[in-house]
């Protein structure tokens, strides 16, 4: 294997991971900037557990989604683990048949953020979030804006602000009359 | 007109026992424009020219404008420094109606001014739709003096105010000198207010008449 005499580190770390997933079934191609681990939705969370417990990620630093449109199943949930310990990263890929996905705060509770504007962003609802609301965009606001067939300027952005807007002005007459 | 000089060169008399003649629009304008308070609203990086504006270095003190306060309570000129957000848009309308009377706003940077380069979904294309804007400061951002020249330019527009006439109620002088002598009231305060707005303390935002929702923007379209 010419990969692992060019770099050790690069095979050390593949193993290390292929023994903590052990009989958990998944693809490992190689990336630019480091392994990918591809699962099965079921099997995300399992996989997630098994990398944090017994090879050492215990940072998760991003979760985030990319959006395949037109192509179905659309989503690909990413999450890009840290280890200290062995000054190493691994991405997990899961391509989502629809648009949810098992949460990772009980792992990670610095993941709550992430998978909050992951939710805001795409739409991807995270089943056992503690708190699964709206990050950046006013709550209420219809659209997931990442999402490709958004139009850029948006969809009614001020709708919100407009209906906030009459509501008090209204109310302001109720008290006058 | 438009001056704090006593009258007349020969009066020594008035001069001498503290008497001044002038306008009372001209005393008040002049006492205003003096002393405006910023409310500094800082978004984003104009946020900090702002605070340069605001430090030793550019010295807004020199224009009677350096009491920043932190709350729109005590201040009486907005200045929207940075990207206004439609989530953000509440509190910033907010923030104009719970400022006393007479206020200004003065939108500091491009993206204040029109969104500038954040054509997108999630902000404000211009703080003009959601509140009225005295003056508008170009640059990304722009530089502490050119802050200080709309400062100066808000003082000229100050200048140019009547608050007798938004006291008394009148819509014009003229109006005013035409019913002198019919009989009818002159002095009619609050004229023209919705019904109940008088009953409310002037600073309160629910006593002012609202502001119309803007025209939808044509985009691309030449005239």
């Amino acid at each position: 294997m010419s990969d692992a005499a060019a770099n050790p580190a690069l095979a050390a770390s593949t193993s290390r991971i292929a023994a903590a997933l052990g009989a958990l079934p998944h693809g490992m191609p190689q990336s630019p900037d480091g392994p990918v681990i591809e699962v099965e939705l079921a099997n995300l969370h399992a996989a997630l557990r098994a990398l944090r417990e017994h090879a050492g990620f215990e940072l998760c630093t991003f979760v985030t989604c990319i959006d395949h449109y037109p192509t179905t199943p659309r989503f690909a949930l990413h999450h890009q683990l840290l280890s200290l310990a062995h000054n190493d990263r691994v991405r997990v890929r899961c391509v989502l048949p629809g648009e949810s996905a098992p949460t990772c705060t009980d792992l990670w509770p610095g993941a709550n953020y992430m998978e909050r504007e992951c939710f805001d962003m795409f739409g991807v609802r995270f089943e056992g979030h503690p708190d699964l609301r709206r990050l950046l965009m006013p709550d209420g606001y219809d659209h997931h804006p990442l999402r490709k067939e958004f139009p850029h300027q948006g969809i009614e952005p001020d709708r919100l602000y407009r209906q906030w807007d009459r509501a008090r002005r209204a109310s302001w007459a109720e008290e006058s009359r | 007109m438009g001056s704090l000089k006593p009258v007349g060169p020969e009066s020594n008399e008035a001069h001498g026992s503290g008497f001044l003649a002038t306008r009372a629009d001209f005393l008040i304008n002049w006492g205003r424009k003096h002393s405006l308070w910023p409310m500094p609203l800082g978004l984003s990086c104009c946020g900090i020219e702002l605070m340069g504006l605001l430090g030793p270095k550019f010295d807004l003190a020199r224009f009677g404008a350096e009491a920043a306060r932190f709350t729109p309570r005590q201040c009486d000129l907005l200045i929207v420094a940075g990207t206004l957000t439609w989530k953000m848009a509440q509190a910033a309308r907010t923030i104009y109606d719970q400022m006393p009377d007479p206020k200004w706003v003065i939108a500091m940077g491009v993206c204040s001014s029109s969104g500038g380069m954040y054509d997108s979904y999630s902000v404000v294309q211009g703080i003009d739709s959601i509140m009225p804007v005295d003056l508008y400061v170009p640059g990304c951002p722009p530089r502490p003096d050119a802050v200080i020249d709309a400062v100066l330019k808000l003082q000229k527009k100050i200048e140019r105010e009547a608050p007798l006439r938004r006291l008394v109620g009148t819509d014009s002088p003229a109006d005013a000198r035409a019913e002198a002598g019919t009989g009818k009231l002159v002095f009619q305060p609050n004229r023209g207010l919705p019904k109940g707005a008088a009953d409310k303390h002037a600073h309160d935002p629910k006593s002012r008449l609202p502001f119309a929702d803007p025209l939808p923007r044509k985009t691309g379209v030449k005239p």
